[in-house]
Order: structure tokens, then sequence, then C-alpha cells
């Protein structure tokens, strides 16, 4: 479904990412896990078309999204829960859902997508009325995700949906993921915290450095003493 | 910059100190007089503006208030009160000055006044005082001052003569005080400040105190060129003096001349005026404004750095191309008078300067070479650890509810090579901010040697020793790589002139490996080479602790290696430092210590083996395991 | 004049410059360009309510649909040049500065620069003036502080309760991850610039109404409207008319308790003491930019 074939990217003119290759199928979880500074944001933001790719292909459902500009790679089907969520902060928690779909593909089935998004966060339906700043962490995050599904993706790009968050709320935002991924969508989902992003997912990548290191079966890598090396260069 | 600019200078001062002997000799129409005068107040007030806010990057919209306190101190001192003409210029100059430092202190002190919040005080200011100046009867009152003819020494001749000696005085005057200042450290500091204030001020600059002394010489130049521009109006009042002319124009001339050179505001003048002129004269006065509009429109869009950048490219070929084309048409004389020719040739020079050809020094994306890189061999000598020397006590900062550093104590000491280390937001760069002095912590103490760093400006912290560099290289990007680092030689604990400075860069650059890049601009190295640079210029400061934030992040395997060698090689000078670092096998390499943050609190510290085998450290970068679950 | 008069005209005539001043000001908020172009525009949106209520003796204020169209084509022209030549902030500045002199001279040729005014034939508001209890006013000066209220609420209601509006806002709060959901800027700044723009000519006619009209005005616009800008907060909305009747009621009260001279040194001494101590602007809004 989505074929990153060795992409390059810079940031400014540092390279950010060698050749990065990432495969994801549907309905499925696919991990990018290593430290900071590795490329795991800029890896999303190329996808997302936030950042040029200077080198290689990006391909979802057969549509080569590499070149496309910023805006219109929503309307194909990727959606992106943002590193720190980057809600609207003045609009209310409403109007970050309803501009979710602002793409031209997912403004016919605002409604519908609503009503499935409070299906799923019951207590954003209580806060509907709620300026998004206002919530707290764990809710800013569902509002993240939420706003995200309503732009009807296939494709979930979630960037660090773990960062600052206490455990148990930790808790809560992956069974959301799962949910989502049980309902037909695909998740690419970038983490630092390495231990839950793998549980959940099919397939990880070992992100270093800009370079992917290793890749496979995410259970098999969690076994793996090879990825602590990497990580923690011990 | 080169030092022909000197020839430059002395020939405008010789040329119009000739323009009145000429005139007696060829019985000149006093127009031209009239003329090169207009021309001459134009330049002091444009070259005024471009010493504060060309060279310094803080644009004013004020120009008006001090060219209107020395219109009115003429009239009202000399005009009103018969005081001597040159006695009210001297407190016209001394006012506006004034009026400067009030405006400076209160903007420059605060600091969350932004470039467009300064614009913004600027443009009130002129509103302010010209309602004083109407409301008071002891100045206006409402009804304008009568500005008689003063007297002038006999052998000048006519009063134009007269007036046009003291403009051309003022006028060369304000073109000197440029000059010298582009060419000392006043103007290098300014430069600076433009680039990038914080880096600056971190290097050892005293921002608020350059920053005063550029608008006290706009201030002081403009008050002077206003009072005697009084001399020339006969009758003075409120619309008159102060309305958006002349802070619009003197914009306008700078950005047309060019910003970045003491001649610029002068060609702006010279074009602008010229035009005006022809314009008025020609019976196209229905089009002056309109002409003069779509020029500024074009040249905004083309040439937004000025015909002096476009013309220092090709000197000769304007230069002569403007020659000729004035005296071939005053050879001819069977078109036009002599401003006519003028105009022309000034429009033919201006064409030149658009020429499509050799781009020189700025270039924007383009020529990013690969250099080759000087790699350091070589054994660390181990080096002993001493004192302590930075010291964090529960050093905490809050961002509004935020905490990024919850009670951090951490010991630097001579000698030392710390890692710093976490994972993200983890509070690693907002500890280094704390340490520089950038950011004040919420509680807590930091000293340096003993002495208490909170609450000292961060030019002062440089001088004591803290130098930091910064993750996203922020070199001064107008100037040279060896400039850069002269800069901070310059502005160091011992202050050294520019010549003195720039030799001794050297040794710094041999020390990073960027000798052989000198003479080149910032943007024309790659992104190594600009980490490089920022240590030569942290270390040009010649701390005692050098905090290193991230200065590895996108490089390949062989920069890093290369970049690690650097780092040993500073370390082996003497310097304590610190450095953030994500890549963790360079940290285990090179650390002495490691000190581990997590949530703002410090996890772990102590060798880099026995720490990052540390359960806890292990936990904090790898994830704690959710509850268990069926696959 | 009572000061309560005084004061309260003062306040009535300062929504007239809050109607110039509000696209001005959410051009400025939300594309981060300072387009003095936009005087201009009230310019010729004044001239422009002149040249057709007296040519077709059509009521001057219906002659603004016309003006509102021809100057809202203006605005998003002027926009989609600044995009399409990535024009920076201070760039805007100077462009716009331009194209102002420009517009100044081109009135000042079609209609000279004498002073002119709308004859009372074709201007009936001018003459006449409305009662509110005890106090009496001028009657252009009511239409325009009508309008203004119009204006602001109509602008907010957009800003709030459209899908379009709201998106203009999510731009203006996170505009990379707002692309990132399909707002395109460039159509939503070239929309916007196209509505300051009829404002603009809305401001213009309100103008015309009251006073008579010569090519130098807009500088005598620019302190006032900057101050209004700025006491309201760049890019607020209701903060614009606040500030555009606070303005004009210290002007006033100001002008009969010591001297109409005195007046911009209050206003804009407000406006330093703004600057200094809260530079978003003295009404707050809830906008995170």
């Amino acid at each position: 479904m989505l074929d990153v074939s060795d992409v390059e990217v810079y940031y400014g003119d540092a390279q950010a990412l060698w050749e990065v290759s990432v495969r994801v199928e549907a309905a499925e979880v696919v991990s990018i896990v290593g430290s900071n500074g590795a490329g795991k944001s800029t890896l999303v933001a190329a996808i997302m078309g936030i950042l040029p790719i200077r080198r290689g292909r990006i391909v979802f459902d057969g549509d080569d999204i590499t070149e496309m500009a910023g805006h219109r790679v929503c309307r194909c089907g990727v959606a992106i829960v943002p590193e720190g969520r980057r809600l609207f902060p003045g609009l209310t928690v409403g109007d970050n859902l309803d501009l979710g779909a602002f793409n031209v593909a997912a403004r016919p089935h605002q409604a519908e997508s609503l009503q499935r998004v409070f299906a799923l966060f019951p207590r954003l339906a209580q806060r509907a009325t709620q300026l998004a700043g206002s919530l707290s962490g764990g809710e800013q995050q569902m509002l993240a995700i939420g706003r995200a599904l309503m732009a009807r993706p296939r494709l979930l790009l979630m960037d660090e949906p773990s960062l600052g968050l206490a455990p148990v709320i930790v808790d809560e935002v992956f069974e959301v993921i799962e949910a989502v991924r049980d309902a037909g969508v695909s998740v690419l989902l970038v983490e630092q915290n390495v231990a839950r992003a793998l549980e959940i997912s099919s397939r990880a990548y070992l992100l270093s450095e800009g370079r992917i290191v290793m890749e496979g079966n995410a259970s098999e890598l969690a076994a793996n003493p090879e990825i602590r090396r990497a990580v923690l260069g011990v | 910059m080169s030092d022909r600019g000197w020839i430059g200078l002395l020939l405008v001062a010789v040329g119009l100190a000739a323009v009145p002997a000429l005139a007696a000799v060829f019985d000149f129409n006093s127009f031209y007089l009239v003329f090169l005068s207009g021309i001459l107040f134009w330049t002091a007030q444009s070259t005024s503006w471009n010493i504060l806010s060309g060279y310094s990057g803080y644009f004013s919209f004020g120009q008006g208030a001090f060219y209107g306190v020395g219109v009115y101190s003429m009239a009202v001192f000399f005009g009103r009160h018969g005081v001597d003409w040159l006695a009210a210029t001297v407190i016209g100059g001394l006012l506006s000055m004034l009026l400067a430092l009030a405006i400076g202190t209160i903007a420059f002190r605060l600091r969350s006044l932004r470039g467009e919040i300064f614009a913004l005080l600027t443009l009130a200011v002129p509103f302010i005082l010209a309602a004083v100046v109407r409301l008071s009867d002891t100045i206006d009152g409402g009804q304008g001052i009568i500005v008689p003819v003063p007297e002038y020494p006999d052998f000048l001749g006519s009063f134009q003569t007269f007036f046009f000696v003291a403009s051309a005085v003022v006028g060369v005057l304000s073109l000197a005080v440029a000059f010298v200042m582009e060419r000392t450290r006043y103007g290098w500091a300014l430069f600076a400040i433009r680039d990038d204030e914080a880096v600056a001020e971190g290097l050892g600059v005293p921002t608020f105190k350059h920053k005063m002394i550029s608008i006290a010489a706009n201030g002081l130049i403009g008050g002077v060129s206003g009072a005697v521009l009084a001399l020339n109006l006969g009758f003075v009042s409120v619309e008159g003096t102060f309305n958006l002319r002349v802070p619009l124009f003197v914009i306008v001339m700078s950005v047309l001349g060019g910003r970045n050179h003491w001649a610029g505001p002068m060609i702006g003048a010279i074009y602008i005026h010229t035009l005006q002129n022809r314009l008025a004269d020609s019976g196209f006065d229905g089009w002056s404004l309109i002409v003069l509009g779509v020029i500024l429109v074009l040249l905004v869009l083309l040439a937004p750095e000025g015909l002096m950048a476009r013309f220092g490219r090709r000197p000769w070929a304007v230069g002569g191309v403007f020659a000729s084309t004035l005296i071939g048409l005053g050879s001819w004389g069977g078109w036009g008078q002599p401003v006519d020719w003028l105009a022309v040739a000034l429009g033919a020079a201006a064409l030149v300067g658009f020429l499509p050809g050799r781009r020189g020094r700025e270039m924007a994306g383009g020529r990013r070479a690969h250099h080759a890189l000087e790699i350091f061999e070589g054994v660390p000598a181990p080096v002993e650890v001493g004192r302590p020397l930075v010291l964090a006590d529960e050093a905490a900062k809050d961002f509004g509810g935020v905490h990024a550093l919850r009670g951090v104590s951490v010991t630097i000491s001579q000698g030392e090579l710390v890692g710093l280390v976490g994972p993200n937001g983890s509070g690693k760069t907002t500890l280094v901010n704390l340490i520089s002095g950038a950011l004040p912590p919420t509680s807590g103490t930091l000293t340096l040697d003993g002495k208490d760093l909170v609450g000292m400006p961060q030019h002062r912290i440089a001088h004591l020793g803290i130098a930091r560099t910064y993750q996203i290289p922020r070199p001064f990007h107008s100037l040279t790589v060896r400039d850069n680092v002269a800069i901070a030689i310059m502005f160091g604990r011992v202050p050294h002139g520019l010549e003195v400075a720039r030799e001794a860069a050297d040794e710094f650059l041999s020390l990073v490996g960027l000798h052989h890049l000198s003479d080149q601009l910032p943007g024309q190295v790659n992104l190594h080479e600009r980490q490089l640079l920022e240590m030569a210029r942290a270390m040009a400061t010649r701390p005692v602790v050098l905090l290193l934030d991230e200065a590895l992040a996108g490089l390949n395997p062989v920069e890093v290696d290369n970049a690690v060698a650097v780092v040993r090689r500073i370390h082996d000078s003497g310097v304590a430092i610190v450095f953030v670092e994500h890549v963790l096998r360079v940290v285990n390499q090179l650390a002495t210590r490691i000190v581990v943050l997590d949530q703002g609190e410090v996890l772990a510290e102590g060798e880099p083996d026995i720490v990052m085998s540390d359960p806890a450290v292990i936990r904090a970068y790898l994830g704690k395991e959710g509850h268990a679950r069926r696959q | 004049m009572s000061q309560l008069q005084a004061t309260i005209f003062g306040a009535l005539s300062g929504s007239l410059f809050a109607v110039m001043a509000l696209g001005l000001s959410l051009v400025w908020g939300f594309l981060k360009i300072i387009n003095l172009a936009h005087f201009g525009m009230i310019l010729l949106g004044a001239y422009l309510t002149f040249e057709l209520a007296t040519t077709t003796g059509i009521d001057p204020i219906i002659t603004v649909m016309i003006g509102a169209m021809a100057m809202f084509l203006f605005g998003a022209i002027v926009q989609a040049g600044f995009e399409r030549w990535r024009v920076s902030e201070f760039n805007s500045l100077l462009i716009s500065y331009g194209l102002l002199i420009i517009t100044v001279q081109v009135v000042s040729n079609v209609w000279t620069a004498d002073f002119q005014r709308m004859d009372s034939s074709v201007n009936p508001y001018a003459a006449q003036s409305l009662a509110l209890g005890p106090l009496r006013f001028p009657l252009p000066t009511l239409i325009a502080a009508g309008f203004a209220v119009i204006l602001v609420v109509a602008a907010k209601l957009i800003l709030e309760r459209t899908y379009s509006g709201r998106a203009l806002q999510a731009f203006g709060q996170d505009r990379d991850i707002a692309g990132a959901f399909g707002i395109d800027h460039t159509k939503l700044g070239i929309l916007l610039a196209g509505a300051a723009g009829a404002t603009a000519a809305i401001g213009g006619m309100l103008h015309s109404l009251g006073e008579s009209l010569h090519p130098d005005a807009p500088f005598e616009w620019v302190g006032r409207v900057f101050a209004i800008v700025i006491l309201g907060g760049i890019g607020n909305v209701t903060g614009t008319l606040y500030a555009g009747l606070l303005v004009g009621g210290i002007s006033g009260l100001t002008a009969a308790v010591w001297s109409p001279s005195a007046s911009p040194f209050v206003v804009f001494s407000l406006v330093v003491l703004a600057l200094v101590f809260r530079p978003t602007g003295l009404f707050p809004s809830k906008a995170g930019h």
C-alpha cells in the first residue's frame, strides 16, 4: 500500500535520510523506532509532503506522491497525527475535528466520520465545545488521532504518540491504535518507546543516524539483543 | 568592502568642495546649487537612517521625529529667539540625539520588543511629537514659525552658496560617520546584531550598548540635517514637517541604493531626487509618483539588495558608462539641461548594473563544494580533571506549566568531557540554555568559579568564559568565515581591533581545519564546515567551558569521525566540554563522564559503560513494556 | 458640544476608521503582509462612490456594491502577485507603498487634486442628522457606525461559523499542519485579500458620505488606522471595532476637554504604552497566534 523506496531527504542542506525504504501493507501496524535525531520525524514529514524529497520515490496505492504538494497528499488517503499533537489551539474540539475532513475526498462524509470518531472517543463528544488548548495531554492526543481519522485515511502516520503522556494514558492510546488497525486503517507508527511499539506492530524498522539498520518481524526484533546495542551504543 | 572606499569618500568631499568654486567661475545658475543641496539633505537623512536600520536591522519608521526636532530647534531658537544659527544647529542635533536615546532605552531594554514592534513604536513617535509641537505655544502653537535668512560670511557670495556649503558639510559628515562605523568594531557589532542578535550577545558583543550608539548617531545626524534645512524653508509648520514624506523617502532611498554600504543611501538619494526633479520639471508632473512607484516595485522584486550591490560587481563598467554618457550628452549639447544628462547617465548606469553576468560573492543555493577535510591524527593525551567550574544547584525551569527542568544539580570540572544525554524532551537543551545565560532559571543557582550567573547579561557570561554552539549552526551570513571568528575576538574579554582580530582568527580556523575556507561566506560551505565554524567561533572567545549542542546532527560517518577528532583537539587545549548528543556510540567513545536526563531530572551519572548498562537508563530509552497481551 | 456628546461622537467617528482598519488587520494577522495599498483601495472606493453617484444619480450607499467588487479584484490580484513572487513581509511593505503612491497619483490625475464633494442632491445624507435621546449626531457618522458593527459581526461569524473561516483560523494558528489537512493557503489568502479590498471600498464610501475627498487623504488616515490595528490586536476582528471606538472616543473627549491638537498625543502615547506592555493588543482574543 505504501512504498517508500530509497528516499533521501535533506533538512536545509543537512542530509537527514539515506536510502530509506519502508513498506506498509493494508490493515497492519508498522513501527519505525530509533533514538532521537535518527530521522523518524523527518521521514513522516517527507511522506506528508511537508519536506521535499531529493531522491527516491514514494508510492501510495499506485499513486506516486513523491512530488505532491503538501496540501494534496491528504486527499489521497494519508493523514498525520503530528509529534506534539499540534492541534489548532484557538479552535474548539469540534472545530478541530471538522477541519480534519477539509480535504475534498473526506468532506462529503464529514457527518458520518464525526459520529464514528465520537463513538471511538466519547470523552471528545463531551468536550466538543471546549477549546483544544484546554484539554489534558491524553485528551489532546485522542483529539489529534480523531482529527486525522476525520480525513478518512487508509494510512495513518503517527509521530511519537506516547510523548509526554503518563503510562496509563499511553495504554489507552495504544488500544486506540489497535482499534484503528482493526477497522482497516494501516498505521505507520514512529515511536521512541521501542518496547510498546513492537508489542502492537506486525513489522518494524530500526532507524539510526538516517539509515535503516534493522528490519523484520516485530516479535523477532523484540527478542533481539542487537536492538539494545543499536539504540544505546553499548 | 575594500579599501578603495577611502578614495570614494575623498572624491565626494573634494568634488563637493569644488562646486562652489566652479559655480563662481562658470557662473552656474543657482538652480544647480539648490539641486545638489537637495541631494545632500536626502543623503544625510537616508545615511543616518541606514546607520540604525540598515546596519542593525532594527527597522525605523520614525525618521520624521529626528528631522522634525532639528527643524523646530532651528525655527524656535534661531527663528523666534535669535540664537546664533550654528548654536541652534548643535542644539537641534543634541535634542534629537536625546530623543533617540530615550526611544532606545525603552525599546532596546525590553526583550519582547521584536523588530516589528520596534518599527511600530517608531511610527508612533512622530505623531506624539507633532501633537506636542502643535499644542505648545512656546514651540509652535499651530501658527507655524518664520525662519529668517541667517547671516553668512561674505566671501560665500549668495545664500544658496552658503546653504550648499552647510548642506555639504552635513552630508559629508554623515557619510564619514557611516564609513567609519562600517570599518570599525561599531559597524561590525551592528552587522552581527542584524544577522543574529542572540548569537552575537552570546559571543560577547554588548548588543544594548551598540544599538544605543547607532540610534544616537541616527538621531544626531537627522537632527543636524533637519536644522540646516530649516534655514532654507523660510517657514515651518507642523503639517509640513511631520508628514510621512521624510520617513518613507529615506526608506525608499536606502533600499534602492543598498543598505549594506555607506554609499548606498547616497546613491539612492541621487537617483530619487534626480528623477523627481526631472519629472516635476518636464511637465510630466502627473506621472512623477507613478514612475516612482513603478520603479520601487520593480526594484524590490528584481534587486532587493539595492543598486550598490549591483554596481559593486562591475564598478569600472558602471562608472565608465555613467561618465561617458554624461560627457557625451554634455559635449553634444543638442538636448536638455545638465540635470537631464545626469538623469540619463544614471539610468544607463543602472541598466549596466542589471546586465546578466558575473554574480559575485553572494550566491544563494549554488556551489556547495565538497572540500577536502583535514583529518586529525594522533592519540588523545589524558587530561587531568581539576577544580569545579560550573555548578548548577537545583536549577529548575518552567515554561508556563511545563516543567522542562525540575531541580537539576550538576558540576562541570576542569578537564572534563561531559556527555549530556537523554530521551526527547528530557531537558538537555534547556540546561544548556540556562548555563549559557540564554534563559534565566525559574529557581536554583548557577555559578561559574563561584560567581553567580543568574541575571548577568549574556555577553558578560561569555567574557567570564562560557561559550556555546547551536545544533543548527547560526553563522553570521553576511560575514566571511574568517570574519565570523574575528567578531568573537573583537568583542572578547579583551577587546581587539579588526585587523588584529582577523589575524588571530586564523589560529582558531586552523584548530578546526577551516583555514582554507576563510574567505568563503557561510552559505557557500557545507553543513559540517558550518558546524566546525560554530566551534571555531565559540573557541575564539577563549572559554573555560564549551557547550556543544548536538554538533553531529546530519553528518555522514566520515564527518562524524572528523568532528570527534576536532572536539578532542579542543579538549586537549584545556577547555572543559559539555556536549549534548544523540549518537550514543560517539558519546561512549568521547565522554569522561555521562549525565543522563529524563523528564527534567538527572536519572544517572558516571562512567559511560556503567551508566548505559543501568536498568533505569535502558528503560528510559527503550521504554517500559505495557501489560502483557496476546499477539 | 458637551463632553459626553464629544466623546460619543468621537467614538462613532472612530468606527469609520475601524472599518478602514479591519481589512488591513486581517491580512496582516493571517497572511503576514502589511499592505499599504489598502489605503489606496479605500481612496479608490471613495472616489468611485463619488463618481458613480454623481454621474448616475444612484444612491451612494448602493454604488458601493460596484466599488466593493472592483476592490475585491484589486486586493485579490495584489495578493496573487505577492504569492507568485514569494514576497517577504518586509518587501511587501515596500511594494505596497509603491502601489499606494501610484494609486494616489492616478486618482489625482483623473479627478484633479482639488477637493471633491458629492452634491447634496446626490448625497442626501451629509446634511442630515439624527437625535439619539438628548444628543444629535450627523447621519453619515451613524451610518458608518452601523456598517462597522455589521461588518465586524459578519467577519466574526464568517471566521467562526463557516468552514472556510475556521480553516483560515487554523491556517493562522499552524500553517504546516493546516496544509497537511488540505487547507490551501494560496486560495484562502487570495480570498481574504479580496474581502479586505471590499471592506476598504466600503470604508471609502462611508468616508465620502461625510467628507470632501482629496487624493492625499490616505496619508492622513495612516496614523489613526495603525493605532487602531495595534491597540485592537493584529488580526483580532472584534478588537478592531473596540479599538476604533476607544481611539475615537478618547480623541473626542481629549479635544473637548483639552484641545483638538492634543488628541494625537493621547492616542499615540496610549499606543506606545500598549506596545511596551501589551504588544498583542488591549483586547484579548482566543486565537492562538
